[in-house]
């Protein structure tokens, strides 16, 4: 090989090295305090983990088991914070779900919730109204039937949700769900098979 | 294959200006196609947090997770460097049959995830703005064919290729 084509080569595969470093975003914005109802685990666990996820999202649906198989795992050192990411593009129902979780959440039974929201997606997902679903999960969580339907009828209530999305956006986040074990980021599936490499990565910080 | 293969192909005829023109012209849009999907896909990625396209990879349940971190780190370099080295023409062959394999492997896994049903929301190809499964197989087979018709070099006198022009320095 020519040293004119050797040279060529490095330029060529430095250009996008190049390219790529000039954009990329490197830092995020920060995440901001979860309300302790949409909070589980230790309150002073020296691990938060942030999930960015959408009722919706099967993937999210999915990995629930995990999130709480970590929780009992790790008891008392990690705790998980929920953020409303909504994927409303592909989601229809993505919205009124994190809406009807939201409510919950206003009385203190945001995890119990949310828990069955996502062990029944499948019957609400597809629905042109699911009110009576949520109606009914709320029933089957012991809230306040009055409160929650007042709560659910009331746009206000979304904003803590679009506060959420905001704050998911500054963070480039695309895809649910996607976890913050500290600043780690793992997305999906890899919560699962890295999960635990990377609490414990933590916890030895 | 050499010019002389090309006349022996054509039947003792060499191509005409018009022909000449076309073929090279079928050449270079075949380079910018390809070159030009392989070099957008891999810097959407490579700007992107890469964890995503790890959730991506993860989401066609083929590799070990040991793996999945480590490729989603190198794909998209993988990707650029071989879609610019197509694009500009640069070892055109070698990186041709680089795409080729790439894209018999990328035909693999949605063919794969589509027959065991997974719910892949998108192919995680071009970052977060990805197709679904079901269009991208579409799609990485014409940039298959493609990739072959530059590996298999059918015509031998391309334009705007940095190839022909380090071999006339």
């Amino acid at each position: 090989m020519s040293s004119k084509r050797l040279l060529t080569g490095l330029v060529l595969m430095a250009l996008p090295v190049i390219a790529v470093y000039a954009v990329k975003q490197t830092e995020w914005g920060p995440i901001l305090a979860t309300p302790p109802a949409r909070q589980i685990g230790n309150p002073q666990a020296k691990i938060t983990i942030v999930e960015y996820s959408d009722f919706q999202c099967p993937s999210c649906a999915y990995m629930q088991p995990t999130v709480h198989n970590f929780l009992d795992m790790y008891k008392g050192k990690v705790r998980v914070a929920y953020k409303y990411f909504p994927l409303t593009r592909i989601h229809k129902n993505a919205m009124n779900s994190a809406h009807a979780a939201e409510c919950a959440a206003q009385q203190n039974k945001f995890w119990p919730y949310a828990d069955q929201l996502f062990s029944t997606q499948s019957k609400w997902e597809a629905l042109a109204d699911p009110t009576t679903s949520f109606m009914a999960i709320a029933q089957s969580a012991q809230l306040d039937a009055s409160l929650f339907t007042a709560c659910y009828a009331d746009p206000a209530k979304l904003q803590n949700i679009e506060r959420d999305m905001e704050e998911g956006r500054e963070r480039q986040i695309n895809a649910t769900p996607t976890f913050f074990v500290g600043d780690v980021r793992l997305v999906g599936g890899v919560f699962a098979t890295d999960g635990a490499r990377t609490i414990e990565q933590e916890l030895r910080k | 294959m050499t010019s002389k293969q090309w006349t022996v192909n054509s039947k003792n005829m060499q191509p005409s200006p018009t022909e000449h023109g076309a073929l090279s012209a079928v050449h270079l849009i075949a380079r910018l196609i390809v070159g030009g999907v392989l070099l957008y896909a891999g810097y959407m990625k490579a700007v992107g947090p890469l964890a995503e396209f790890a959730g991506s990879i993860e989401g066609y349940k083929i590799l070990p997770p040991a793996m999945i971190t480590p490729l989603s780190q190198v794909i998209p370099w993988i990707e650029m460097w071989v879609g610019l080295f197509i694009l500009t023409g640069y070892y055109t062959r070698l990186a041709a049959g680089a795409a080729t394999f790439m894209f018999l492997t990328f035909i693999g896994a949605l063919g794969s995830a589509l027959f065991r049903h997974l719910n892949l929301h998108s192919c995680g190809c071009f970052g977060y703005d990805s197709l679904s499964p079901r269009y991208t197989i579409l799609g990485d087979i014409v940039l298959l064919a493609l990739s072959l018709k530059l590996f298999f070099k059918l015509y031998k006198h391309p334009r705007w290729d940095l190839d022909s022009w380090l071999n006339r320095l």
